[in-house]
Order: structure tokens, then C-alpha cells, then sequence
């Protein structure tokens, strides 16, 4: 028998769709403007293609930001599982369910600790998204904003010189695509492996417990 | 040559409508009003002017040839005449103890009065030895010299952030002035740097006593305020999407953008499209070259490879192990790799235990 809970509000389904699908647009236009690869051979503004993604890409941009803020305000005032510290490696108890995580994914053991909210890898792998996110979005807004004091003396206090801050931009992007290709294949393998209904509760926010392993 | 001698040069060799010109040059690069035209040719031609102090350190004097070389004559004998080169390596007539002697007597007499511009860059390493000037180090002159003034002006990358003499691994331990110093002082970085932006410069602290707007690297926001992309003759190719794919291509005579062979033009901040160099309208861009970051900090190792979009990815250690498309392609191919074997293994068990689903 299985019971139902609800795991995760609606804003943070809407966060989660808002900054996955952003991440796809980002990678998308971005490899385009680092590699502009269609050459047109059109004269004149009726191909405007890299301002046009370059535009897509800012739009995007501002998703994203909107994003990262509304999941730093629920590692505040979300509920219990969105907050910072339920899924951070700061107690014995998330401690020792990281490393036993860790177990369960190499097959060391066949234990698997349920919990309605992340379990504490995957916990510590967000945490370190959302800072690559915000590193992301201050090189890329001093990018976007070249002539600002503010965000140039940001920029150059952090990163030096333009030139750093698109290499560093660059190399975020492969994170956030390597994020994606092992986020996607560890949830499809944990749903395989143990039927909570994990993917389906990032639409329906509702995860299944086995009636007996509920504490 | 006495200081009197000096101004009678200048006399016979700049007339007064070519001297106006370089003031209306420099007026106008800087965004001030025609008005103030008169005002910068009454401090530029005012005997009551500071002199000028002109040291060399870890450099190829390219920055002094570059103002010297320039086509439009006028330019260069106005930037120096009108700074009042008291001491100069490369141009002043006076060698040996007769030349430390001038730079002496004229850091005591204008104590707080000169202006000191610096070109190259300090070594640091082992107590600055790799570069000595009559006997004594880089360091201790710019030590000596520097506090003294009333501003210094560090002229090209080196003087500015270090220069090709800080490239890694930087074996002389070279730095910029501003660094040696600890305070900032005006950069006026490039390789070398436009006479425009150094003219403009000194008859900014000329006329008004105090220097241009600076951003938060020390380079005047007049000239350095915008990026080279952005202000580009090529920009509409580049938003237009046509780009030249290697050079000598069908695109590249058709003077497409730069980007794609390494143009560094959308990271470098420079006033390079709209000033241009040597009076003719000529600029890298412009000769079918990219842009290669040289007003930028360490651009000889964050903006090299020239001839690419990104420098390599470096692992301690190893040194430059490969550029950052391939490395990003890599580190996907083994996280695809290790997710195969993983479901591989996942796979592999369950045929040998036997699914315990069933079981349940």
C-alpha cells in the first residue's frame, strides 16, 4: 500500500520549471553566440539571427534570475523539505544520509532511506547549482550591462576583465549541462529503483511512501 | 638646452593653427565643448606648466614610437612639446650622469609639481635586479621618483597591469605601477596606447588640475568607457550573423565580422573604432585583424590564443591541457560514460539477484 504526501509547493514546481527550461534555452542560444555557426550570406537586416538570439538568450537570462531568487527565498520560508537546511550536510542525521546516499548509488547497499524532501547528495548538488547560478548571473549581467559602474566594479573585483568573465560564463555553461545529464539520469534510475513517484512529483508535488516504512 | 631654448623649439616647429588643431583633437575625444578649446591651449602653452618626467622600465619603448611615429606630425611634436619633457630616454640629448643629474635636479625643484609618466613595468623579483637604469633598480627609481609628483601616468599594458613581463609565468615577478605603488594612478593601457587618449589625458590635468574620470582599472572613462564591439564598423555583420571563417576566405574580403577568427573586440573595453591610429583612419578591425584585448589586463593570457574565442583550460600542475570546447565535450562524454556503466551494473544485478519487486 502507498500513501500520498505532498512534498513540494507550487512555487517550487514553478521554480524548478522556470530554471530547468531557462538552463535548456541558456545552453542552447549560448553555444550558439560562442559558436555562431549558421553564416548567412544575406546583406542587410533581414537576417538579424545572432542579435535575435542574443536576445532570447538576456530573456532567458532574466528567467533564470527570477528563478534563483524565488529558491532562495524558500530556503527561508518554503516549507519543511524546500528549506536550506533540510537537505544541507549540517546534521549527524544528513551527514550520514549523504554517505549512505552514496551507497545506494554505487550499489554498495540496497537500504534506501525515504524522505519526502531531497536526500542529502542530491541536497549539497543543489546548493552548489545555486552558486554556480549566481556566478553565472554576475558574469553574465556585467556582460550584459558593459558600461555600469556598478556591475563593472563587481566585475573586475571578482573576475579582472571581461575576457575572464566569458571564459568563466563558458565553462558554468558545461556545468549546468553536465547538471542536467546527471540530474536526469539519476532521477529516471531512482524512479526505476524504488517507485516513489519521484518524477512525477516535480508536476503533481506529491510523492508515494511505502505504508509501512512511514515513520 | 635650458628650459627657454626648449619653448623657442617649439615656436619654430608647431605653428599656432596646428597646435589649436591638436587642442580641438583632444577637446573633442575627451566630450568637452569647443568653448574649452582656448582654455587647454592657455594650460598647454602656459610657461607656468609642470614639467613632465618620462621613465622607462621593462618595456620596448613601442609606447614613445608610437606617439613619435605617428603619420599626422602635429600630434607627436604637440605631446612633446606641450608636456615639457624634462627627462625622456629616448628622445633627450643628455646620456650617462649628465641625464641622472636632470632627473635629480628636476624631481627636487618641482617637488609636487611634475607630472611623472611611467612606461614598462616593474620587476619585483629578487629585490628588482632584472631591470636597472644607472645603477640603480626599476624599483627604487619609481619609489623615488613617483611620491614626488603630482600624478603619475602609467602609458601602454605594461606600465598599466604588467604587460607581456607578467605573462605567465612571469619570471621577473613585473608588475604595473599602480601595483608597485599600492595607489592607483592613471592608466592609459594599450600596445601601444592611442596619442589621443595620452594627449587628452594631459591636457586634462593641465587644464583642470585634477584627472579625467577613471573607471575602476585607473583608464579614463573618455577613452576606455566602451567596449571595441560595440562600437565597431563590423558589429552589423556580427549581429546580421556573417562571419569571416578563416582568413583570406570569401567573407574575409567581403569585411565580415572578426568574431569567429578571435576577434576580442566584444571584451575590450577602448576607444579604438572611434579615435582609430596615425591620423588615417586605420585600426586592427578595420585591416581585416582581430582584436586582441590589448587594453585589458593580462590580456596576453586571458585573451591569447588570438586567433580563438577562448584561452585553454589550465590544470595545476599540468599547464594548458586543451581549450574549453573540447574539455566540456570531455567531461560530458565521461559523466555518459559513467551513467552507462551504471545502469550497466544496475542491470547486471538485478539479472543476477533476480528482481525483488516481485518478492514484495
Amino acid at each position: 500500500m502507498y500513501e500520498k504526501r505532498l512534498a513540494w509547493s507550487v512555487l517550487f514546481r514553478l521554480f524548478h520549471w522556470a530554471f530547468a527550461l531557462s538552463i535548456m534555452v541558456l545552453v542552447a542560444t549560448g553555444l550558439y553566440i560562442h559558436y555562431p555557426w549558421s553564416n548567412s550570406v544575406i546583406e542587410g537586416s533581414r537576417s538579424f539571427v545572432v542579435a535575435k538570439v542574443r536576445y532570447v538568450h538576456f530573456v532567458a537570462g532574466f528567467v533564470f534570475i527570477s528563478a534563483l531568487l524565488v529558491r532562495l527565498y524558500l530556503w527561508f520560508f518554503g516549507n519543511r523539505q524546500e528549506k536550506l537546511w533540510d537537505s544541507a550536510p549540517v546534521t549527524p542525521a544528513n551527514i550520514k544520509n549523504l554517505f549512505s546516499t552514496i551507497g545506494y548509488y554505487l550499489y554498495l547497499t540496497d537500504r534506501h532511506e525515504q524522505r519526502l524532501g531531497h536526500n542529502v547528495l542530491a541536497g549539497t548538488v543543489y546548493i552548489l547549482t545555486i552558486l554556480f547560478g549566481f556566478c553565472q548571473v554576475m558574469s553574465g549581467l556585467w556582460m550584459l550591462y558593459p558600461e555600469s559602474p556598478f556591475w563593472g566594479s563587481w566585475g573586475v573585483s571578482l573576475l579582472g576583465s571581461q575576457a575572464q568573465a566569458r571564459f568563466v560564463h563558458y565553462l558554468i555553461m558545461w556545468y549546468f549541462s553536465i547538471f542536467v545529464f546527471i540530474h536526469l539520469y539519476i532521477v529516471i534510475w531512482n524512479d526505476v529503483k524504488d517507485p516513489e513517484g519521484l518524477i512525477s512529483s516535480i508536476f503533481t508535488g506529491r510523492k508515494f511512501f511505502h505504508k509501512d516504512t512511514i515513520s | 638646452m635650458s628650459r627657454i631654448e626648449h619653448e623657442k623649439e617649439i615656436k619654430s616647429r608647431v605653428s599656432r593653427r596646428s597646435f589649436l588643431k591638436g587642442c580641438a583633437m583632444a577637446a573633442a575625444a575627451l566630450g568637452l565643448s569647443d568653448e574649452l578649446v582656448p582654455k587647454l591651449a592657455e594650460a598647454a602653452a602656459s610657461p607656468k606648466r609642470p614639467p613632465v618626467v618620462w621613465l622607462h622600465f621593462q618595456e620596448c619603448t613601442g609606447c614613445t614610437e608610437g606617439l613619435l611615429r605617428a603619420s599626422h606630425p602635429d600630434i607627436a611634436t604637440l605631446i612633446l612639446d606641450i608636456i615639457s619633457l624634462d627627462y625622456h630616454e629616448t628622445v633627450m640629448a643628455a646620456a650617462g650622469h649628465q641625464a641622472e643629474e636632470i632627473l635629480s635636479s628636476t624631481i627636487d625643484k618641482y617637488s609636487g609639481k611634475f607630472i611623472c609618466v611611467a612606461e614598462g613595468a616593474v620587476p619585483t623579483k629578487d629585490g628588482g635586479i632584472y631591470c636597472k637604469i644607472g645603477g640603480r633598480t626599476a624599483l627604487e627609481i619609481i619609489k623615488d621618483v613617483a611620491p614626488k609628483a603630482a600624478a603619475v601616468i602609467s602609458i601602454g599594458t605594461c606600465a598599466s597591469f604588467g604587460g607581456v613581463q607578467a605573462a605567465s609565468p612571469n619570471p621577473t615577478g613585473a608588475k604595473g605601477i599602480g601595483d608597485v605603488l599600492g595607489k592607483q594612478v592613471i592608466n592609459i593601457p594599450g600596445c601601444p596606447p592611442n596619442p589621443i587618449a595620452f594627449l587628452g589625458t594631459v591636457l586634462h590635468l593641465l587644464t583642470f588640475k585634477r584627472p579625467p574620470e577613471l573607471d575602476s582599472l585607473g583608464r579614463p572613462l573618455f577613452a576606455y568607457g566602451r567596449r571595441n564591439h560595440d562600437q565597431c564598423e563590423r558589429r552589423a555583420h556580427f549581429d546580421e550573423g556573417r562571419f569571416v571563417e578563416q582568413f583570406g576566405d570569401a567573407n574575409h574580403k567581403k569585411g565580415y565580422c572578426l568574431y569567429k577568427v578571435g576577434c576580442k573586440g566584444p571584451v575590450t573595453y577602448a576607444n579604438c573604432p572611434a579615435v582609430r591610429f596615425n591620423d588615417v583612419s586605420i585600426w586592427p578591425v578595420g585591416a581585416g585583424h582581430g582584436c586582441i584585448g590589448c587594453t585589458e589586463p593580462n590580456f596576453w593570457d586571458t585573451c591569447s590564443p588570438f586567433y580563438e574565442r577562448l584561452p585553454g583550460v589550465k590544470l595545476p600542475g599540468a599547464g594548458v591541457v586543451t581549450d574549453a570546447d573540447s574539455a566540456g565535450k570531455k567531461i560530458l562524454g565521461i559523466a555518459a560514460a559513467a551513467a552507462g556503466i551504471h545502469a550497466a551494473v544496475g542491470i547486471g544485478k538485478r539479472l543476477v539477484k533476480g528482481n525483488q519487486e516481485e518478492g514484495k
